[in-house]
């Protein structure tokens, strides 16, 4: 679904979530672009990020990366119920972002042209990719970096005029596959591979045969009508948790060392 | 090969983009023009041109062209 800002709605986010444990977002830079970048007021919104985004040089590249942060902040505040300046982003090895001390959540961020995206959930993991459904990718050589050789033969047969497109549903498929399991492009596409679109999605092999069960989900929608969105999700059974808000989520080893740390010290201990 | 400005005369010349020398150092997420599909077509470009499979995983775990570069020559 799509937000246009700060403001939401995020009733129908929190109602995605609460119904069915995870959602899409996505959003437009404009509507995500703050009028000053160099205002103070990004510095406790950013977090840690901050510095990083300070030493940015180009106008694009810190515009498209303080308007991912504030829409992923503002996702993930939404469902959480708390303040995106309290929620700290951090990046494990490979740069997937993650939620710092809010461990029933996995998040997933991508941005292509205009495009900023989202993903959530609260059931296990999450990737999500987006890219420009025309964008050239046949005969550059790509599609011996992206495809299987059964994805090779199925490509063969769609029709030339859609060919292009559906390498880019596979890559978006991939890339959102690979972001899920915390892997990035850190190994061959050309080591699994999807089925085509009139079918269940589901991890293949090489050869075509099934390479996961029903843990995981796939889906694929058109955005704007002119972004490939595609999305990963793993359910690892967590259950239908339906209390979401910090105060219940933060994780208990942050909570410890917090109250340890800070708390214990200035206020006689609060445990 | 010869040299990491080699590469991105190559890469400015095969992707139609305006990679300056510069931007050898440049962290990879910091370039404007950059992104996953130009990194998977470098992959493609580097092992054309060396006539060699690369070790993707030292080739993505690069956050630089001229770390790319490196990772590609000592493979």
């Amino acid at each position: 679904m799509r937000v246009t800002g700060p403001e939401g709605p995020w009733h129908r986010v929190r109602d995605a979530v609460a119904h069915s444990g995870s959602v899409v977002v996505h959003g437009q830079l404009d509507d995500w672009l703050p009028a000053d970048l160099d205002s103070p007021r990004l510095r406790p919104l950013l977090g840690h990020d901050y510095a990083r985004f300070e030493k940015m040089a180009h106008h694009a590249v810190r515009a498209r990366f303080v308007a991912s942060r504030l829409l992923l902040k503002h996702v993930a505040c939404a469902i959480v119920e708390a303040a995106p300046e309290t929620v700290e982003l951090a990046y494990k090895p490979g740069g997937r972002p993650y939620a710092r001390g809010l461990d029933q959540i996995d998040i997933s961020l991508s941005h292509t042209d205009t495009l900023l995206l989202v993903g959530l959930t609260r059931r296990g993991w999450i990737g999500v990719d987006a890219e420009l459904t025309d964008r050239p990718m046949l005969g550059l050589g790509t599609e011996n970096q992206v495809c299987t050789p059964h994805e090779h033969r199925l490509l063969a047969e769609v029709p030339e005029e859609r060919r292009n497109s559906a390498l880019v549903r596979l890559w978006t498929l991939k890339e959102a596959y690979s972001k899920a399991i915390g892997q990035g492009m850190r190994f061959r596409f050309t080591e699994f591979g999807f089925g085509p679109q009139d079918r269940p999605v589901q991890v293949l092999r090489p050869d075509g045969s099934p390479g996961t069960g029903d843990e995981w989900t796939f889906h694929t929608f058109r955005v704007d009508g002119k972004y490939t969105v595609s999305a990963a999700l793993f359910d690892a059974g967590f259950g239908d948790t339906s209390d979401t808000a910090a105060a219940t989520m933060l994780d208990l080893g942050l909570i410890d060392a917090l109250v340890d740390g800070e708390f214990a010290d200035s206020a006689g201990g609060v445990r | 090969m010869l040299s990491v400005d080699v590469l991105i005369a190559r890469v400015n010349e095969e992707f139609g983009i305006g990679l300056q020398p510069a931007d050898a150092d440049v962290d990879l997420a910091d370039l404007a023009e950059w992104d996953s599909v130009h990194l998977l077509r470098l992959v493609a470009l580097l092992e054309h041109e060396l006539d060699r499979v690369l070790p993707v995983h030292d080739i993505i775990g690069a956050r630089s062209l001229r770390a790319i570069w490196a990772a590609a020559m000592e493979s």
